[in-house]
């Protein structure tokens, strides 16, 4: 005679209507997981306006950019961009104030952010502190 | 013969009340960054060294097509550094963080004056990055 045990019924399985609510859930979770993923970046410190104006009385450096990433102006003469750190380094050495130390970027309209990211980077390994300057178009009548 | 009439219960399964949490919960979290910006197209610029931006209230974006955002919603450059300031108000220094994201190959004649504005209004700028990877 073979005896029944209650054990047997023990194994329950989950509702199957619960799966929805599981896949739903999950679907959530990486959803909030990915959007949650914090920004990578890069702190940039710029001195005000006055500040520059008093600055450029002094001789300071001033690289130019253009829409060729492979040479930076660099007082004029044309230097590859692999070649600025060294040089900017070899021209801040002697340099111990903050003053002296700013170096003028200007970017012709067509730079790209990728480049300007990238030289302005160099400059801040090197030991410069960055400025900004822009040119101003006037309009000038004869008469 | 009196029968007694059969009330219906129509009660909420107590066994979905974690469930229902749960998903309060998440909803409430994706509310709180209504500032979204992720509908917005733009790839990062790739730098060498990369920190963590940490959290800020205001987000300029400049996407694929040139166009200025700030939180999400479109802005001229004309008025940024005047909404900025607004938004960044009294806050001390260090809760100034104004997160800028530009598209990689946006032109200068657009990110800059961009710069300047946040600048003016007196915001700790920081450039949203993507790490390189050599």
């Amino acid at each position: 005679m073979k005896i029944r045990t209650r054990r047997n019924n023990l194994l329950i399985e989950p509702p199957a209507s619960a799966t929805g609510d599981i896949a739903f859930n999950l679907i959530v979770f990486f959803l909030v997981c990915a959007s949650i993923q914090p920004d990578g970046g890069r702190t940039q410190t710029l001195p005000r306006s006055e500040e520059i104006e008093q600055e450029q009385k002094l001789e300071n450096i001033e690289i130019q950019l253009s829409r060729n990433v492979k040479t930076v102006t660099l007082n004029g003469d044309p230097v590859r961009t692999q070649e600025l750190v060294p040089r900017l380094r070899k021209m801040l050495a002697s340099k111990t104030k903050d003053e002296d130390r700013v170096v003028i970027v200007k970017s012709k309209p067509d730079t790209m952010y990728l480049h300007w990211i990238e030289v302005t980077g160099m400059i801040e390994d090197a030991g410069g502190i960055i400025t900004i300057q822009t040119e101003e178009e006037r309009e000038v009548r004869v008469d | 013969m009196k029968f007694a009439r059969r009330t219906p219960k129509a009660d909420v399964p107590s066994m979905a009340m974690g469930d229902i949490a749960f998903n309060l919960l998440i909803f409430f979290v994706i509310l709180a960054r209504a500032q979204d910006d992720s509908h917005l197209e733009w790839q990062p610029a790739d730098a060498k060294e990369v920190e963590q931006a940490g959290v800020s209230r205001v987000s300029v974006l400049i996407d694929v097509d040139n166009k200025v955002y700030l939180n999400g919603q479109p802005i001229g450059i004309a008025q940024i550094s005047a909404r900025v300031s607004e938004m960044l108000g009294q806050s001390p220094a260090g809760e100034r963080t104004v997160l800028l994201k530009v598209h990689k190959e946006v032109p200068a004649l657009y990110f800059q004056p961009v710069i300047e504005a946040i600048s003016e209004a007196g915001g700790d700028l920081v450039h949203i990055l993507e790490e390189r990877r050599e």
